[in-house]
């Protein structure tokens, strides 16, 4: 027992209650169900396109626009929540620095969140089981655990703006306003304008000023890059790629329709962008995984080094 | 001979245009009692928070037990028991829950519902702190201090929002934890609960400790009677204060 103590480090009884308010709370348990009603929308190009996989596509239809807004909510208040209330004291006058505090923050709450989440996402998998018959358990495995890094990376965003805001109407404004806006529901479009406005756009692709659209995508890795720095294009490239669809941060669905069938349809693919030639190697499919990474440790980082310093009550 | 408890040097806080503290000077030597008083904003939960990393001082330095308050928190912390000023409990966790973090993270043995029982919570073990009382998460909070047994405890204000039985219980805790060796530094406002319990006040007024010593001595120096209560000393010593304070401010504007 002693020794199991000694080896457990400083932040795992933190984390692990953490885990156990939002596991016995209704909010995870609420969004799960949500993300089930949500996730499930089969369609004749999925099946086109994946077959009974088709299943493992709802998940990633889940993570998408729902899953960021419910894991922003569940954790923009964990810290300044409790430095406004006080009970940030209690947790501040344990025996651990408070980096150990903001890990296990993150930690316990991406395993409080996780867990529904995954709860939700193997009820998904049953109901395509039954439905749409045997799927891959691999591939299945294989997004789900991607959803968990992209669940990970935004507990740690929502964390840490929640350590450096003095009040949770600030913190508030900087997840839903900065993260979930720009960053995730409207990303394409900031992308867009950032490309139009410092972007050098290649000659063949340019009509009078830089212009960009989905129709004239450029064959420009920048682009592309620029494109996926978001957090929930950087999780669906990850998983188109697992599902094996294309190179985009689309919807896997938008993707077969758009390189799949003969319709156009108003999404960016590395594919239909540079017609054959051979994009820049940094366009690789695992890009999503080390900027889901990056949004995991980048500003956890930062705001580890404000919130060791500063005055926290 | 041991490290002293607390030892704080030249120690000030300042936020933007208000000084907190103002170079303090204090020695809290192992197994004392130690009342730290002084009026509202005087600067008490300042310097504890200081004491416990929740702020870092502008000016100064601190030891405390020994060690550096804002690079060893992990050593410190272990060896102590505190009980803060304007906290708030999870309201969705069980009392029990709130003891068994804190002997979690210390990695002590603790037994919660002994703990409970012993500040008047023992049939309330199992209910979440939301429902409580102030004056039960008062209790609660003064058992998540005794926790592993501490070598210091550290009360911010720990009479706040208790009946006449808290009020005792807490004077009985801080007894029988001082038999049991542990420091006790605990802040107040209300000065006719400490005297029963100090070994020694430091009356704290404006960022500054304006005077120390047991109360006997202030009775002593200030030329009271033997009746005279803290109150009196108080009143006394940091009237005496402000009108320092004021001559000096009168004497500053007149220079220029």
């Amino acid at each position: 027992m002693t020794l199991l103590a000694g080896a457990q480090p400083s932040w795992f009884p933190l984390a692990r209650e953490e885990a156990r308010g939002l596991l016995t709370a209704k909010g995870p348990w609420i969004l799960a169900v949500l993300l089930v009603l949500w996730g499930y929308r089969p369609t004749y190009v999925g099946w086109q396109g994946l077959g009974s996989n088709m299943t493992i596509g709802f998940l990633q239809t889940a993570g998408s626009f729902l899953l960021p807004l419910g894991v922003l909510l569940l954790s923009y208040r964990s810290v300044v929540g409790e430095r406004t209330s006080g009970s940030l004291k209690f947790v501040l006058g344990l025996p651990m620095t408070r980096s150990d505090v903001l890990v296990g923050k993150v930690l316990g709450r991406s395993a409080g969140i996780a867990i529904p989440i995954s709860a939700a996402a193997v009820t998904l998998g049953v109901i395509g089981l039954i439905r749409f018959g045997a799927f891959s358990p691999l591939l299945f495995c294989g997004v789900l655990l991607s959803t968990v890094v992209y669940v990970m990376s935004l507990v740690s965003v929502g964390t840490a703006l929640s350590a450096v805001t003095t009040s949770t109407v600030r913190a508030a404004g900087a997840a839903f306003g900065g993260v979930y806006l720009v960053f995730t529901a409207f990303w394409t479009k900031f992308a867009e304008i950032i490309y139009a406005t410092v972007g050098t756009a290649p000659p063949e692709t340019t009509v009078g000023t830089a212009s960009v659209n989905t129709f004239s995508a450029p064959a420009d890795g920048l682009f592309f890059l620029l494109l996926r720095l978001s957090p929930g294009r950087a999780y669906r490239v990850l998983t188109n790629w697992l599902l094996g669809v294309g190179n985009s941060g689309g919807s896997f669905d938008a993707v077969i329709t758009k390189l799949e069938t003969p319709t156009s349809i108003t999404i960016y693919t590395v594919e239909s962008a540079f017609h054959g030639q051979t994009p820049p190697a940094y366009l690789h499919e695992l890009s999503g995984v080390v900027i889901l990474l990056c949004w995991l440790l980048v500003p956890l980082g930062v705001a580890r080094y404000r919130f060791e310093r500063g005055d926290l009550v | 001979m041991t490290v002293p408890a607390i030892k704080t040097a030249g120690l000030s806080k300042q936020y933007d245009e208000v000084t907190a503290l103002d170079g303090l000077e204090l020695t809290v030597e192992q197994g004392e009692v130690y009342g730290f008083l002084g009026p509202n904003g005087a600067g008490k939960s300042t310097t504890i928070g200081l004491l416990m990393n929740y702020s870092k001082p502008t000016a100064g330095t601190a030891r405390v037990l020994g060690f550096d308050p804002w690079t060893d928190v992990v050593a410190c912390h272990q060896q102590i028991g505190i009980l803060p000023d304007r906290f708030d409990t999870y309201d969705n966790r069980s009392a029990r829950r709130h003891l068994q973090l804190v002997a979690d993270t210390k990695g002590a043995d603790a037994d919660p519902a002994a703990l409970l029982e012993r500040v008047g919570l023992g049939d309330a073990i199992d209910r979440p702190a939301g429902e409580f009382s102030q004056g039960m998460e008062q209790r609660l909070a003064l058992a998540m201090s005794l926790v592993g047994d501490p070598e210091l405890l550290i009360l911010d204000e720990p009479f706040t929002g208790l009946d006449p039985h808290g009020v005792a219980l807490v004077r009985e805790v801080v007894d029988s934890e001082s038999e049991r060796g542990t420091t006790v530094f605990f802040s107040s406002h209300v000065l006719g609960q400490v005297e029963v319990v100090c070994d020694r006040i430091g009356i704290l007024h404006r960022g500054r400790l304006v005077d120390e010593g047991t109360l006997s001595a202030f009775r002593e120096r200030l030329d009271l009677t033997a009746e005279a209560t803290v109150e009196d000393v108080f009143i006394q010593l940091t009237d005496e204060s402000v009108q320092q304070t004021t001559d000096s401010a009168r004497l500053r504007e007149e220079d220029q």
